[in-house]
């Protein structure tokens, strides 16, 4: 059980001030995870309207990114009636079911029906354009029952949003032409679930754009759009998988790799006068190991944190940048939705395996940025950077047990000035697949009662059978952690001003604390 | 200041519809490697990659442009064979399909590019050598290239058989004519004052 404390309890844990990774000087537009919900909630009737943009960050990149939100409102989610369609007719057959029949019929198939959380992607018309456990064709009927939930419950006026059924959660996002639907039996609650579906939309804006993503439906209302998704099925795959496994994206923040802020700062410094003469590059972005090692971007212009998380999982689910240099379209949603950059993707060195993105609006600067990154990677190499990424990159995450706090096991530290995150590698009981995403779980629980909309809450302590959690919030940051079960709470407060101040004494070498710009 | 020129002699495009080895030729040819664990990874917008050959004793550098077969990158595929000097038109011996796609790019290339030679490539022959038929016919596809002068490769990125081959004639295609000579050897002198590497290695 949750067990909001007193807030004197603040007090104890960290004098006043100490806001670890803190800094004024940001390259990532800062937000809360929770805030796109609420406006994903209060739009999402208005965005079947599309107020297209008539101003686009790409073609007048001197304007400023545009990023206002519109006012959200708080709005109570309706809980619809529709009750799902027959259970205990489908209870009686699974008796009967057979393992084989997924590629014939995947409603009887146990192995698919038991699947944790399934994601279906149709078109307003009802046509099916994706599902992560099967084929999509093989569910006509049942997207035909979904697409129908939701124009029956528009014909009202009104949004279907979410179904409740025992332990199964059906999550409802329409936006633009698509409908999107997860049925999840996992733990994460009903904005967690929207927001990973907004992560799922954003992707396909991301290879389509949202210009060409409404322009074929306006042309045509059944159009099938798996003929422009054609290879673009992996993507989605892999970020569900990645959403799974990762707490970036409900946290809304970004890991850095580990560095001596005086390394970085070279690596920066590099990139800076290299490509200072390229004109209309955006940002040069090197991740290794899916984390930051760098970002330098051209000045007033920011990254979303939204649009980095996929940059991350594109980078991630293609084998092919690794072998060659690629020259990739790609849409970043929360930068300008209507236009495609260009990056310049690839990786420095074969023995360096730091994946390098040079973005830019310009078409035809391909040959300068491959020459550029030629230059880039033979400075690194000559002033010891490379040598720096690997051994960061090959070096096991230090654990709080090697920090000295025996009884934690865990944690999650967010900076919110900076959007970025940091945690420690995971330790046992936490090394099983399984294991991590339950620690995950807990984790997504928590995060959801910190900013639940009806009653957020600054503190919880929360001890369960087989660990204790505690999460802070405070204006500077974001704390989930992970105790020994047993563990008592003026010990657990201990432990936690200890690790902040580890993490302030660390503050450089963690957190990117400085913005370059070209 | 930069200028957006390649550090290549001869540019060379891949084209032919998603999934029949574009990327798996060129990364035969680059790394001689094939990775049979991935599945089909559909190349996002394109991918560009130079490998130095050398013939009859001349250094030159090819730079390979590898296209994304898939429809909604077409609008962009015009810009990488722009100037190409050689195409490879790629598809898949059992995909009828893919055939048809095949000849399309054959004809827009005679039609906007006509001083790009093309290369006409059936990939995964090794499923061939499993059993399966070829589709179309073999010879159908023999008496086509015929027709339009430009040579056949039967090829598997995963054997590795004949992908070496193919890059071969294609640079010695290249070098053969007087012009192109002419400019590689324009180019060596140039680079000869900077750097007195003569070191040559034969291809395949």
């Amino acid at each position: 059980m949750a067990n909001p404390e007193a807030p004197g309890v603040d007090d104890v844990i960290a004098e006043p001030g100490i806001e670890p990774g803190a800094s004024a000087e940001t390259m990532l537009v800062t937000t809360d995870s929770f805030e796109e919900y609420e406006q994903e909630m209060s739009n999402s009737i208005d965005d079947r309207q599309m107020k297209e943009s008539t101003t686009s960050t790409i073609s007048e990149l001197q304007e400023d990114i545009r990023e206002a939100p519109p006012t959200p409102t708080a709005v109570s989610p309706t809980e619809p009636k529709p009750e799902p369609p027959d259970d205990l007719e489908l209870e009686d057959n699974t008796q009967q079911l057979s393992l084989n029949s997924l590629e014939i019929d995947p409603l009887r198939n146990t192995t698919w029906l038991a699947q944790r959380k399934h994601i279906f992607i149709l078109s307003q018309a009802g046509k099916p354009i994706y599902s992560r456990h099967s084929s999509e064709d093989k569910l006509v009927t049942l997207m035909g029952v979904m697409q129908a939930l939701v124009s029956f419950v528009q014909a009202g006026n009104d949004m279907i949003r979410s179904v409740h059924a025992g332990d199964t959660n059906f999550v409802f996002v329409v936006k633009g032409p698509l409908i999107l639907v997860t049925v999840s039996k996992t733990l994460e609650s009903v904005p967690q679930l929207v927001l990973q579906l907004t992560y799922v939309y954003n992707q396909i804006v991301s290879v389509l754009t949202q210009s060409q993503l409404t322009r074929v439906y306006e042309q045509r209302r059944n159009f099938d759009l798996r003929r422009l998704l054609t290879g673009s099925e992996r993507l989605i795959d892999h970020l569900l998988n990645f959403m799974d496994k990762e707490p970036a994206f409900f946290l809304g923040a970004i890991k850095c790799l580990p560095l001596l802020p005086s390394m970085r700062d070279a690596i920066s410094q590099t990139i800076v006068q290299t490509c200072g003469k390229i004109k209309n590059l955006v940002f040069a972005i090197l991740l290794a190991n899916n984390q930051l090692v760098t970002l330098v971007r051209m000045k007033k212009y920011f990254i979303h944190p939204a649009d980095l998380h996929l940059i991350q999982n594109l980078v991630a689910s293609s084998e092919s940048f690794k072998t060659v240099e690629s020259w990739t379209p790609i849409c970043l949603p929360k930068f300008d939705s209507n236009g495609f950059m260009h990056g310049h993707v690839s990786y420095l060195a074969e023995d360096c395996q730091a994946c390098l993105l040079l973005l830019t609006v310009d078409k035809d600067v391909f040959y300068s940025l491959s020459d550029a990154k030629q230059k880039i990677v033979e400075k690194l190499r000559r002033t010891n950077c490379l040598e720096a990424i690997n051994e960061s990159m090959n070096k096991a995450s230090i654990t709080t047990a090697e920090i000295g706090l025996p009884e934690m096991r865990h944690v999650l530290y967010k900076c919110k000035s900076t959007a970025q995150f940091w945690s420690p590698g995971f330790q046992p009981p936490y090394t099983t697949d399984e294991e991590i995403e339950r620690l995950l779980g807990l984790y997504q629980c928590l995060h959801h009662r910190l900013h639940a909309p009806n009653r957020p809450l600054k503190l919880i302590f929360q001890q369960l059978d087989k660990e204790t959690m505690l999460a802070w919030v405070t204006s500077g940051f974001e704390l989930y952690l992970t105790f020994e079960p047993l563990v008592t709470k003026p010990d657990a407060i201990n432990s936690v001003s200890k690790l902040l101040k580890w993490i302030k004494k660390e503050e450089e070498r963690l957190f990117i604390l400085n913005s370059p710009t070209f | 200041m930069y200028n957006d020129m390649p550090k290549v002699d001869l540019k060379v495009v891949l084209l032919g519809s998603s999934n029949v080895g574009k990327t798996s030729l060129l990364e035969r040819f680059i790394d001689d490697r094939f990775n049979e664990n991935l599945p089909n990874q559909s190349t996002i917008g394109a991918a560009f990659a130079s490998k130095e050959v050398c013939v009859n004793n001349i250094k030159f550098t090819l730079g390979i442009w590898d296209t994304a077969g898939s429809e909604r990158y077409q609008s962009m595929t015009k810009l990488y064979y722009r100037g190409a000097k050689a195409a490879i038109v790629c598809y898949d011996v059992t995909n009828l399909e893919s055939w048809e796609r095949a000849k399309y790019w054959v004809r827009e290339l005679r039609s906007v590019e006509e001083t790009c030679v093309v290369y006409l490539c059936g990939t995964k022959k090794d499923i061939l050598d499993e059993g399966k038929t070829a589709t179309p016919d073999l010879d159908i596809v023999e008496r086509y290239a015929a027709g339009i002068q430009c040579k056949f490769y039967l090829v598997s990125n995963k054997t590795g058989e004949k992908t070496s081959e193919l890059f071969d004639e294609i640079s010695k295609d290249y070098i053969s004519d007087p012009d192109n000579l002419h400019s590689v050897m324009e180019a060596i002198t140039l680079t000869a004052n900077s750097k007195t590497d003569s070191r040559c290695c034969p291809i395949g």
